[in-house]
């Protein structure tokens, strides 16, 4: 352990968390809108971050029409702080909308998948969303064409004949991730290519390679940027 | 020839992705590819049917590769069909996304073109009876969803505000609109100086314009 590791740590301790929290769904935000597969749903951070939404707005509609200027600059404040908390919310939530609508059937699989560890994948509203839209799309095609073909052809998930329907993401995209902490050395899978990660590093590297660090999806020891 | 109508299908669906409107169903092209499909399934039982169920591919390579051959045509038109509807209702979402109603609209054009041709029953909606279904449903997904967020609002602007306040100009008249520092009537041609959150919404819908 080092002096910047000790800074670090004493960083961390005196930020209160309200601030931690902004960091940390600013994060998540960015590590979604980058990384090719969905990243776990980050469950208490979105509670705390709702919450006090909802706090913000009761306070701002308690405090209009007071006409006092000292408390409407205050309030001019506090709603575009809001407005950009809620951009970050809402973008958020439409960067994973969008992966759920791309590959319904790929990420339904992983979220069955990530029942069993801690961390579950998708938002309760989330699955719904997707068995809903997944429902309603399997039932417009089959109206428009599917229920009148060979019923050994309207399978929506069908693997045989060498080709899976179901779509997935391209796990070996390239990202751009600073390390957060050392890590190590990182092997590239199928090359014998191997760094070696320090904190404060930025290196351009395969989803793939990276994902059991990644903040959302892993460790939390690097962040995509 | 055998996955040509399909191609054609195919075509229409890549000519979409670049139109800023959906284009009329091509409901005979998907019932002739229904047609090719059932007429190969036909043939493969015909093919088929001397063997009664012991059908082995090495005695007899020319059945074995007809029916290949007619095996992967039905593959490819259902994947064919697939993307031409998955294209559509792709787009019939993004309409969704954006508050515009599509069905509202399709029922205008269908009016106007009427009342054009003197009431002839010619006018036809591009979409077919089960995309507009579709449209009905998920637009209640939509809502449903969108409904846990209310604080959020789901389909609010994906740019990142700048401004709390923003100058607008009025393009259609709106009427009287609440905000928090008392009532604005919207007439047309007038300017405003207004918060953002309160006329996003109508802003959308193409009731006012931001100036910049």
């Amino acid at each position: 352990m080092d002096i910047d590791d000790l800074l670090a740590e004493v960083a961390v301790d005196s930020t209160p968390q309200e601030s931690r929290d902004l960091q940390e769904l600013t994060r998540a935000w960015v590590a979604e809108r980058t990384a090719p597969e969905i990243l776990n749903w980050p469950e208490e951070l979105m509670e705390r971050v709702l919450e006090r939404i909802r706090r913000q707005i009761e306070l701002v509609e308690d405090q209009t029409g007071n006409m006092d200027p000292k408390t409407n600059f205050k309030l001019i404040v506090i709603q575009t702080e809001l407005e950009r908390f809620k951009f970050l919310v809402r973008s958020f939530l439409r960067a994973r909308l969008k992966k759920i609508d791309e590959h319904p059937l790929h990420i339904r699989a992983q979220h069955t998948a990530s029942l069993d560890t801690m961390q579950s994948l998708l938002s309760p509203s989330e699955l719904q969303y997707l068995t809903s839209h997944q429902a309603l799309l399997s039932q417009h095609y089959s109206t428009s064409f599917l229920s009148q073909f060979p019923a050994s052809l309207q399978r929506l998930d069908d693997t045989t004949g060498g080709i899976s329907m179901v779509d997935k993401p391209d796990e070996d995209k390239a990202v751009f991730v600073r390390a957060l902490r050392d890590i190590g050395t990182v092997f590239i899978e199928g090359t014998d290519r191997r760094l070696e990660v320090k904190r404060g590093d930025v290196w351009v590297v395969r989803w793939s390679a990276v994902r059991k660090w990644a903040v959302g999806s892993g460790t939390g020891d690097v962040e995509l940027i | 020839m055998y996955g040509e109508t399909a191609n054609k299908l195919v075509q229409n669906a890549k000519r979409t992705l670049a139109l800023p409107h959906l284009p009329p169903y091509q409901s005979e092209l998907i019932r002739s590819v229904i047609r090719e499909v059932r007429d190969l399934d036909k043939d493969v039982a015909s093919l088929l049917a001397p063997y009664s169920g012991s059908f082995n591919p090495a005695s007899s390579p020319e059945t074995a590769c007809a029916l290949l051959v007619n095996h992967l045509c039905m593959r490819r038109n259902k994947r064919c069909l697939l993307a031409y509807h998955k294209v559509r209702s792709d787009k019939l979402e993004e309409y969704c996304w954006n508050g515009v109603d599509v069905l509202e609209q399709q029922a205008q054009k269908a009016n106007g073109n009427s009342a054009g041709e003197g009431g002839a029953a010619g006018a036809e909606s591009s979409l077919s009876p089960e995309e507009e279904e579709y449209v009905r449903q998920y637009s209640d997904l939509l809502a449903a969803y969108k409904g846990q967020w209310t604080d959020i609002d789901l389909t609010g602007s994906l740019e990142p505000p700048k401004d709390l306040f923003i100058d607008v100009r009025v393009l259609k008249d709106a009427g009287e609109i609440q905000t928090e520092y008392g009532s604005i009537t919207l007439t047309k041609n007038s300017q405003f100086y207004v918060r953002h959150g309160d006329v996003e919404r109508l802003i959308q819908q193409g009731y006012l314009q931001r100036l910049s």
